[in-house]
């Protein structure tokens, strides 16, 4: 009783802004960057659910999200507070009851579509509106600070994801990319929304890198639909940007496509491009370079080097080197890779002929939906695993015959999705290697990633709709819950008056787990009805 | 009248929600001439039960129970034209075109305030809003100027029927509607077992926590075991004397005003 009491008043005296140092110091009790931490490594350093005891796991609460369909929404936590983010709208909900606090919905946006999270800085929450606008709410209440559009719908430009919020900047994205638009990276203004820079992922007319284009480049997509990830020491940020356009058809780029399907490096203050690495030149399979970089330090020929590590949708796991971006390494995510029969020591795949998309269909693997995708990597610094959903599923890609028009939803070309084995895969990033795989399905039809503990146990979820829990170090199954509904995000895990919760957004409910406790008979209170 | 409640629930829990149903194919919609059409009719067949405006009488108020239970264009000319069996909403014998002139009216009586044009002076209007008079800043918010205790107002001509906006000024009495109108912004002074007095707006409660803003703005997430009592305020907290309070003049400006505020001030019919 008195614990709760004390709780409480911590809830209200707490009203403290959320500061760059909170967000900085990772995962904890709060929740309050899209990957945990700006390192990207969904990671929790919370104690109490352990190898023993997340046997005990039950649901705390349910809360069924109105007018949603497959949630792609990673949660954001902060002081009691769950946030998640529907198509143009939020929902703040009480994180240790699942009640709603306050809901904002743009009834006036131009585009529905998904939405990737909100982000969370001094007293406001900010999330993207399908057409474009950074929307700032007030935490506490819901109330609208400002919205302010920073993209045009009519260029085929749409948001999705959640913005990454570092050092008084809001940096948001921009998806659309299969139907044509010039992907970017905008840094705002954390009052006002107004821009501060923004940098162009596919390089103007005349510009360095426009030279890998030919017709219609102005439209060649290299979208950034994924939170990056942010390097303090070096003030660096860390961006992987999408397929080039049309997804499937090449004729029509000739060239690499430059900054499509790499990682960028962005300087946090100009975004000035500091380096890029490409992982798949000139793609004509739709695979994204979309899973955020991870940002590591590991023993690398005797000494401890910065890296980054990315699973990329091509099949293959890389090491980067963090500061120049030189390839240090890549190794096979899955075991079906039909398209290259390695990378090279520059960082090149090393193509086999044949397997581009034809008219009559050309199977290839990994299939459009890749080796893995946005549902990414996590890192636990306990194992030094990665922790990554990957998927051994090929497909039928065709090309089609008609001229490629933009915003005319035409990709080029279209694949197929039969269906194939998803396995959670622990990787060593020192050696590229896999240390264990565990199977979670057969269809390919969910999109959930990975979160894990400093007692090592790792959550995720697997095809069938079940919540999952594994050992982190061994891939041994400990717990698994039927959510009723395809897992479509990932989990996140926060807590509230000393309980540790999970939390995820699965199909049109968001879920929240803890340990189970007896139920505490209570005598309700007196309620008077005032005329 | 409880089932429809209990489904508007969640909807009314929102600070500002979806009003642009699907868009529709009939030509009547959103034509000034159908609508002024409509409106004759509405006067002669309809507003005898739903009350001028459509604020209700022996049949529901029209403008509340359309923003939380929407209904598509084809939805609303099969409830004029087939009426709704069992209850008191009998079917019309009214021609094709004249009821897409009614369905058009109802549309433009349940559409966002900002889709037309209000007359009035908004510019005297926003200075009676935020002035002492009106002191509507004491529990509203309009980008983050004034208490955000109470519903946010930055949207409230996009989001809401300019009859919706009136009767929100000026409450019509035994509204049936009205009750469930106030779930997630009702009033309430919180007793807690350790002293504390808390009063604001219960934006949620139920028998085993409750979610309270105060006039600060400030959040207070309570375990209903911490409480000792509770009390509700059973209507509105927002003051009911508005009509009086301020001149006709007063009040088309202070609705002319309101009407233009939206969240996209670009992007929609709002002069
Ligand atoms: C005799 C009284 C009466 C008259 C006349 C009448 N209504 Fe109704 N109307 C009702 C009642 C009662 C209901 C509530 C029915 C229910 O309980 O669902 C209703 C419901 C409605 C609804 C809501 C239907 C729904 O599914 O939510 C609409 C729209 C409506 N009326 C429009 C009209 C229009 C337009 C006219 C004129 C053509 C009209 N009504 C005439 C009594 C009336
Ligand atoms: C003492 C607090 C208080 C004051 C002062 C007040 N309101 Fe309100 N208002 C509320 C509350 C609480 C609600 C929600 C309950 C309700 O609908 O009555 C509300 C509701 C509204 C709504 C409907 C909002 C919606 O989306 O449903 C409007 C419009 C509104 N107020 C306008 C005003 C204006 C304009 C003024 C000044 C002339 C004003 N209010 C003064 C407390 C207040």
């Amino acid at each position: 009783m008195r614990i709760i009491l004390l709780a409480l008043l911590t809830v209200t005296a707490l009203a403290a802004q959320v500061r760059d140092e909170d967000i900085l110091k990772g995962a904890g009790e709060n929740w309050t960057t899209y990957a945990g931490n700006f390192e990207g490594w969904r990671y929790s350093p919370l104690t109490q659910i352990n190898l023993q005891n997340v046997a005990n796991m039950v649901p705390k609460w349910t809360y069924h999200v109105p007018e949603s369909n497959g949630l792609r929404t990673s949660p954001i936590v902060y002081n009691g507070v769950l946030y998640i983010t529907n198509s143009n709208s939020v929902h703040a909900m009480d994180a240790r009851t699942g009640r709603l606090i306050w809901r904002y919905d743009d009834g006036l946006a131009k585009r529905k579509g998904v939405n990737r999270g909100a982000a969370i800085y001094g007293d406001a929450v900010y999330f993207t509106t399908t057409d474009n606008y950074l929307v700032a709410l007030d935490r506490r209440n819901g109330a609208l600070l400002f919205n302010k559009k920073f993209a045009d719908a009519e260029t085929g430009t749409i948001s999705t994801s959640a913005p990454l919020i570092v050092k008084n900047k809001v940096l948001v994205g921009s998806a659309g990319g299969d139907t044509g638009m010039r992907g970017f990276i905008a840094a705002l203004d954390p009052k006002t929304g107004n821009e501060i820079w923004r940098t162009w992922t596919v390089p103007g007319k005349g510009e360095p890198g426009s030279e890998t284009w030919s017709d219609l480049h102005e439209w060649g997509g290299a979208a950034t639909w994924l939170s990056g990830t942010y390097d303090p020491a070096s003030n660096t940020l860390f961006w992987t940007t999408g397929n080039p356009w049309p997804d499937y058809a090449g004729k029509p780029r000739e060239g690499i496509d430059l900054y499509s399907c790499s990682v960028i490096a962005l300087d946090l203050e100009t975004g000035k491009l500091k380096w890029y690495f490409q992982f798949t030149p000139h793609d004509l399979h739709d695979w994204d370079a979309q899973s955020w970089p991870v940002l590591l330090e590991i023993p690398w020929n005797g000494a401890m080097r910065k890296v980054v590590a990315h699973a990329n949708r091509n099949g293959f796991f890389y090491i980067l080197d963090r500061e120049t971006g030189k390839f240090l390494k890549a190794t096979k995510l899955i075991d079906n890779i039909t398209w290259a029969s390695g990378i090279d020591d520059n960082g090149k795949p090393v193509i086999i002929p044949g397997k581009e998309p034809t008219v009559e269909g050309n199977w290839v693997c990994p299939g459009v939906k890749g080796g893995t995708n946005w549902m990414g990597q996590s890192y636990n610094p306990g194992t030094g695993l990665l922790y990554i959903l990957t998927q051994e599923e090929c497909g039928m890609f065709t090309l089609s015959t008609q001229k490629p028009v933009p915003m005319k939803n035409f990709a080029g070309g279209a694949a197929t999705e039969p269906g194939g084995p998803v396995l959670i895969r622990a990787v060593d990033p020192k050696t590229g290697k896999r240390v264990w795989e565990y199977p979670v399905g057969n269809y390919s039809r969910m999109w959930t990633g990975t979160v894990s503990t400093a007692t090592g146990v790792l959550f995720s979820g697997d095809d069938d709709g079940h919540m999952i829990a594994l050992d982190a170090k061994t891939g041994r199954h400990l717990w698994h819950y039927n959510v009723g509904d395809t897992l479509t995000a990932s989990p996140i895990i926060y807590s509230v008056d000393g309980k540790e919760y999970v939390a995820i957004a699965a199909g049109t409910n968001v879920f929240s787990f803890g340990l189970f406790e007896p139920a505490q008979p209570m005598a309700l209170p007196a309620i008077t009805m005032e005329k | 009248m409880r089932i429809l409640a209990a489904l508007a629930l969640p909807l009314l829990l929102s600070a500002q929600h979806d009003v642009s149903a699907g868009a529709s194919k009939n030509p009547a919609i959103q034509d000034p001439v159908a609508i002024a059409a409509g409106a004759k009719l509405y006067a002669t067949s309809c507003g005898g039960c739903h009350g001028p405006d459509g604020i209700g009488g022996r049949g529901p108020n029209l403008v509340r129970q359309l923003q939380s239970h929407q209904l598509k264009d084809d939805e609303l000319f099969a409830a004029i034209r087939y009426g709704v069996p069992g209850t008191d909403m009998p079917p019309t014998r009214l021609s094709d075109a004249e009821t897409w002139q009614l369905t058009a009216y109802i549309r433009a009586l349940t559409g966002p305030a900002s889709d037309s044009k209000v007359p009035g002076d908004a510019a005297a209007g926003e200075r009676l809003y935020w002035s002492a008079k009106a002191a509507c800043a004491d529990c509203h918010a309009i980008l983050g100027k004034g208490s955000r205790m109470g519903p946010d107002l930055s949207n409230i001509g996009g989001s809401r029927p300019l009859t919706y906006i009136r009767q929100a000024l000026t409450p019509p009495k035994n509204d049936p509607s009205r009750n469930f109108a106030l779930m997630g912004k009702e009033g309430v002074t919180v007793t807690m077992k350790n002293g504390v007095v808390l009063t604001g707006i219960a934006r949620n409660r139920s028998n085993y926590s409750l979610q309270l803003v105060d006039k600060q703005g400030d959040l207070h997430l309570i375990n209903m075991a911490d409480v000792k009592a509770l009390t509700v305020k059973d209507h509105s907290i927002m003051p009911e004397d508005y009509g009086t309070r301020f001149t006709a003049g007063e009040m088309r400006d202070l609705l002319a005003y309101l009407a233009t505020q939206t969240i996209r001030p670009s992007e929609t019919g709002a002069k």
